[in-house]
């Protein structure tokens, strides 16, 4: 199959089975949940035929959508390594994630809207991923948007599900107005918002890096990668479903963010990427602390997947696009792994979603119990599984570029280990806490096997010359400088017993405080005050609905006033008072009769066509 | 013959609308319904048919023409009908809108229905009629032909106050159809043209330009009669009153295609035959078109009431197009153009679906409804991409004409600021928008609460007809622009082509007389 054929096939089969799924009306239950299945089925195939051609050379197909003048505007796919190792990791989860929901929504009524919202996503997501210009990027982004909508607030009864839903697509409107106004200024700096020809642009005349522009783009960015302070719609987002929460909000959607930082990699000056590997450093620790305070399963996970994209922005804003994706892609598989567990752990305990009210899960759900660990210790870094590879390498790199922030993502993984513990420790061991947790059992296999599949590549991914590395040249160009580092042998030295020391303090410490299957939180308990710093989450959620409620409201509350009782009230209706009052002058010179008013209104008319026509 | 075509899809929905006013059918009988539904049918196939045999290799200018004397050619009046790339798209706007419009109000159970279908095709008949001519008087005549049966609906089918709103809004449009009225009598009679019709106007101007004053004032009497028309900011008090009184097809025509006349007669008349007055207002054009955008946008916030909620986003959105003129762009341009018709066509898609929600819920309160994503499942749908398209989410061709006009002005970097302000619409739409899909779709109804065996009450077949008529619309210019654009372009090019050589000139006369000074 041509390369052509191959991408056309891939970004439009997801579509197509939407639209179908749309289509089918009343029977879109049954059959909705199949469809998707083939369309992932199919997605994997694809790739994989479309891999396997080798990637010598990128594949570029460019049409024109429209131009006006001598300014046009395109869609056309641009498909390189960096694009190749998206589309295979969004394959993969993909598929997993479409059977696992089988078995998760298999109760729900609405399941054909779940499942016609999922594969219209994964359209949304492909495009971004093969599109070869900014505008088009900018289309799919705000269909993802979209599509993210609509997952949260599947649960549309629900009054949480209405706020969490609302609140995503807007905090993500307020970043995309800062990207769409970048594009558009990229556009007139450059006369194209083609990937490649700005990247050949800037390579042939580095001044025409404008600082401004960059700081325009990269708010794309900091709102679909949730980072400061556009981070407030990810928790809340956890209110959609698992499946989605695993696919979109942190497997792919919110990893766009990272993407699209190293597709423009070469439109940001130093000092935006020095901004970017400050605020990810932050966002990793923050995050981080955040997540103590946080009794909901997925909502830990959630300030997790925070902190991880954190880190990729970090490192990428420290000159390592291809360290950044390498995390990007081994925390995808072992983030959707976290979430797809903890959403088997929720439909066994009937929708229980407080750490608090499991326990004692490890006897009754092993296998989940096993996946849940595997994911946890691929996320803490531990040696021998996936993350440890890109932790390794994000470490190394840091200490080689800015010592200080190295420090701080060396606490960034403590806290990781430590929240994650906690997390692990009540919930799964010890006793049940609840009647829920009580009469949980294992889920069926159907739930399990994508759970399985999904372990093994949070294992290996990232082991030399397994994939991503086969794909990613990016991957391979920066490990290899980083390889080539001063005092590589001593820096891993030190950063591998600093990581062991992080992640084996963070796991030992936990259980040590918190204990086995405890019912309360012993923080809460124990320090009150610091717990409710913690969950006060530096009160920027506070101030966004203050601003919301007091500021927003009362403008807009007040110039509603202002536009029915002064301008229309007074100006308007005054000045047909005034027109009124003259009319009653006239009456007093009795002409009440029609011709004459129609008199007055011609000598009117001639009187302004004079003014108009200068002769007055 | 495809002149005749043309001439046919203004008089055939007359001959039919007005046959429904004379003759009463018997009761019981159908023949109105598909006297009015072939009356509507009619224009919108003739659109569409136009569509494909219109010619985009030329060098623009105008295609069909079709002249008839009318017994006024010692005043230079002539029935001078004809399409150019810029009233096609409009064109066809007026046909699509005008069958969902008349599709939906067979079904209204409205009092008098024929009477309510006579009157509404008498209006598409003036509509069609205003974006197929060429003459200025019938251009303004067909107008004021489409805007008395307005009036009539509302005096007639209207809401709370009906006589009122119906006074007043009459009272200012009036006011502003008269004030460009004379405009364009002062316009054809400082031109020394010898007829109305748009070419020997641009013909004349181009031989003898007028002098700048009379140019300037000129334009300013069109600039605010056509902008009153179009609810330009603070003229705009008339629309959400009217709106929110109007029957719902009523509402749609005037909405989704009566109000693009202004930004119409800016956009192919004033600006190109008047660049320099234009060039002299711009600021005010800038100035009223933010007011637009963000003070009507947070007016929009507030609302509670659904219909009203849309009237002021349709004001609100007009402020785009008025920034999109002011950049004197063939890009500019093109943006107003996509965006006209997008928004015609979205407007009267809420507008539509409003009333359908009114039917589930029996009121317009916003804080009263909820659940409608149980109620009607299918309405919801409808009324997410409605809401959708309208913010502009990419997909819809709304989000083509906010960017294109975005892009125009990022073009100037004197604009910056403006591109600033003005794309903080995106924000504040997607807040009003996202909060009414909330209180409407989401949620659980109050109503419908108690009732323990639930009826769900979802679409009929002729609420989803014209929807999707309007919504596949949307969708198939916002993915296939090039449909319009290239039709388009010449005439673009043609008129704003120019446009840009005479600012590039008068800024060099500037320049020179800076250097003599």
């Amino acid at each position: 199959m041509d390369s052509l054929n191959a991408l056309l096939g891939i970004l439009f089969m997801p579509l197509l089975a939407s639209l179908v799924i749309v289509l089918l009306g009343s029977k879109r239950s049954k059959a909705g949940p199949f469809i998707a299945i083939i369309a992932s089925v199919g997605l994997l195939v694809l790739t994989f035929s479309l891999i396997s051609n080798g990637m010598g050379e990128a594949v570029r197909f460019s049409w024109e959508w429209f131009h006006f003048g001598d300014h046009s505007f395109e869609l056309g796919f641009f498909f390189d390594t960096i694009s190749a190792t998206m589309l295979t990791m969004i394959a993969i989860v993909g598929l997993c994630i479409a059977i696992f929901s089988l078995g998760y929504m298999s109760g729900d009524q609405a399941k054909g809207r779940f499942f016609a919202g999922l594969t219209f996503f994964m359209f949304s997501m492909l495009g971004i991923v093969l599109a070869d210009n900014l505008v088009m990027i900018f289309v799919f982004w705000e269909l993802v948007g979209f599509s993210s909508y609509m997952l949260i607030g599947h649960y549309f009864q629900n009054e949480e599900a209405k706020l969490a839903s609302k609140k995503a697509f807007i905090v993500n409107r307020i970043g995309d107005f800062g990207f769409l106004l970048g594009i558009l200024l990229t556009f007139w700096q450059f006369g194209t918002t083609n990937i490649e020809a700005i990247a050949l642009a800037v390579g042939m005349d580095a001044s025409t890096i404008n600082t401004f522009i960059g700081a325009l783009l990269i708010c794309g960015f900091i709102g679909k990668s949730a980072q400061f302070p556009l981070h407030v719609w990810l928790p809340d987002a956890m209110a959609g479903p698992t499946p989605v929460s695993a696919l979109i909000h942190a497997a792919t959607m919110v990893a766009a963010g990272i993407y699209l930082l190293i597709r423009i990699d070469v439109l940001l000056a130093p000092s935006i990427l020095t901004f970017i590997a400050y605020l990810g450093a932050f966002v990793a620790l923050f995050a981080g602390f955040c997540a103590y305070a946080q009794n909901d399963i997925k909502r830990i996970l959630a300030y997790s997947t925070l902190s991880q994209l954190g880190y990729m922005a970090s490192i990428f804003g420290l000159g390592f696009p291809g360290i950044a994706l390498f995390h990007l892609i081994t925390h995808a598989f072992f983030k959707a792994l976290l979430f797809l567990s903890a959403g088997a752990v929720i439909h066994a305990c009937h929708h229980e979603q407080s750490i608090f009210k499991m326990g004692g899960l490890y006897k009754k759900m092993p296998t989940t119990t096993a996946c849940f660990i595997i994911g946890t210790l691929a996320l803490c870094g531990v040696y021998g599984f996936s993350g440890f590879y890109s932790k390794d390498a994000i470490l190394i790199a840091s200490y080689g570029a800015q010592v200080e922030l190295f420090y701080v993502l060396v606490l960034g993984a403590l806290m990781t280990a430590g929240y994650m513990g906690r997390l692990i420790w009540t919930a799964f061991f010890g006793k049940a806490n609840s009647e829920k947790a009580l009469q949980a059992h294992e889920v069926g296999f159907n739930m399990l096997l994508p759970l399985i599949v999904l372990a093994l590549f949070s294992i290996f991914v990232g082991l030399i010359d397994y994939w991503p590395f086969a794909l990613g040249k990016t991957i391979l160009v920066d490990l290899d400088t980083i390889h080539h580092m001063d005092g590589y042998k001593s820096i891993h030295k030190l950063v591998v017993i600093l990581g062991s020391a992080a992640w084996i303090v963070g796991l030992f410490g936990s259980l040590l405080f918190y204990g086995l299957g405890n019912k309360e939180d012993l923080l809460e308990k124990r320090a009150p005050s610091v717990f409710a710093f913690l969950k006060g989450r530096l009160w920027i959620d506070e101030m966004y609905s203050y601003y919301v409620n007091e500021i927003q409201g009362n403008v807009s509350n007040f110039l509603n006033f202002f536009d029915v009782v002064i301008l229309r009230g007074i100006l308007i209706r005054g000045g047909s008072g005034i027109v009124g009052a003259f009319g009653v002058g006239l009456r007093m010179l009795n002409v009440g009769k029609l011709n004459a008013y129609s008199i007055w209104f011609l000598f009117a008319l001639l009187f302004i066509y004079l003014v108009a026509s200068g002769t007055l | 013959m495809d002149s005749q075509l043309l001439f046919s899809a203004i008089w055939v929905p007359f001959i039919f609308g007005s046959s429904l006013a004379l003759f009463s059918s018997k009761k019981g009988s159908n023949a109105y319904k598909w006297i009015s539904l072939a009356g509507s049918l009619w224009p919108f196939l003739v659109a569409w048919y136009l569509f494909f045999q219109f010619e985009d290799g030329l060098q623009g200018g105008y295609q069909f023409e079709f002249l008839q004397s009318t017994g006024l050619d010692s005043l230079g009046i002539y029935l001078h009908l004809g399409l150019n790339g810029i009233s096609l798209p409009l064109f066809i706007l007026a046909g699509t809108v005008g069958l969902a419009a008349v599709f939906y109000a067979l079904h209204s159970h409205a009092d008098r229905i024929q009477l309510y279908l006579s009157l509404l095709l008498i209006m598409l008949s003036g509509l069609m009629g205003t974006f197929a001519s060429i003459d200025l008087f019938f251009f303004y005549f067909f107008h004021e032909f489409a805007l008395i049966p307005s009036f009539i609906m509302i005096m007639i089918w209207g809401g709370v106050a009906r006589y009122a709103i119906a006074l007043e809004m009459t009272i200012y449009l009036t006011l502003g159809a008269l004030l460009s009225l004379v405009g364009l009598i002062a316009l054809y009679q400082q031109s020394g043209a010898d007829s109305f019709s748009m070419l020997a106007l641009s013909n004349a101007l181009a031989e003898r330009p007028l002098i700048e004053t009379i140019e300037s004032n000129i334009f300013a009497l069109l600039f605010f009669g056509l902008g009153i028309l179009v609810s330009l900011f603070p003229f705009h008090s008339w629309a959400p009153k009217g709106y929110s009184a109007a029957p719902s097809s009523a509402a749609m025509l005037h909405a989704g295609v009566l109000k693009k006349f202004g930004l119409y007669g800016l956009l192919q008349i004033a600006i190109p035959l008047l660049p320099v007055g234009a060039l002299t207002w711009s600021p005010w054009l800038i100035a009223l078109g933010l007011c637009n955008i963000v003070i009507i946008g947070m007016v929009t916030l507030a609302q509670k009431d659904l219909k009203q909620m849309i009237s002021y986003s349709s004001v609100m959105h007009m402020g785009y197009a008025f920034l999109g003129l002011a950049t004197f762009s063939v890009l500019g341009a093109g943006g107003v153009l996509l965006l006209l018709v997008a928004h015609g066509l979205s407007v009267a898609l809420l507008f539509l679906l409003s009333t359908s929600i009114y039917k589930r819920f029996a009121t317009f309160d916003m804080n009263e409804m909820g659940g409608l994503g149980k109620i009607a499942p299918n309405l919801s749908v409808f009324y997410v991409l409605a809401i959708m398209a309208s913010i502009g989410l990419p997909g819809f061709a709304n989000f083509l004409g906010e960017f294109v006009i975005f892009a125009a002005i990022a073009e100037q970097e004197s604009l910056r600021w403006v591109l600033f302000v003005s794309a903080l619409g995106i924000i504040i739409s997607a807040i009003y928008g996202l909060r009414s899909i909330g209180n409407v779709v989401f949620g659980t109804s109050e109503k419908y609460k108690g009732e323990e065996e639930f009826h769900s009450n979802d679409m009929k077949l002729f609420e989803k007809l014209p929807a999707m008529l309007l919504l596949g619309s949307l969708m198939i210019i916002g993915i296939f622009p090039k449909l319009f654009t290239d039709k388009a372009n010449r005439d673009l090019m043609h008129l704003y082509g120019n446009q840009e050589m005479v600012l590039e000139e008068t800024s060099q006369l500037d320049e020179y007389q800076d250097l003599k000074d």
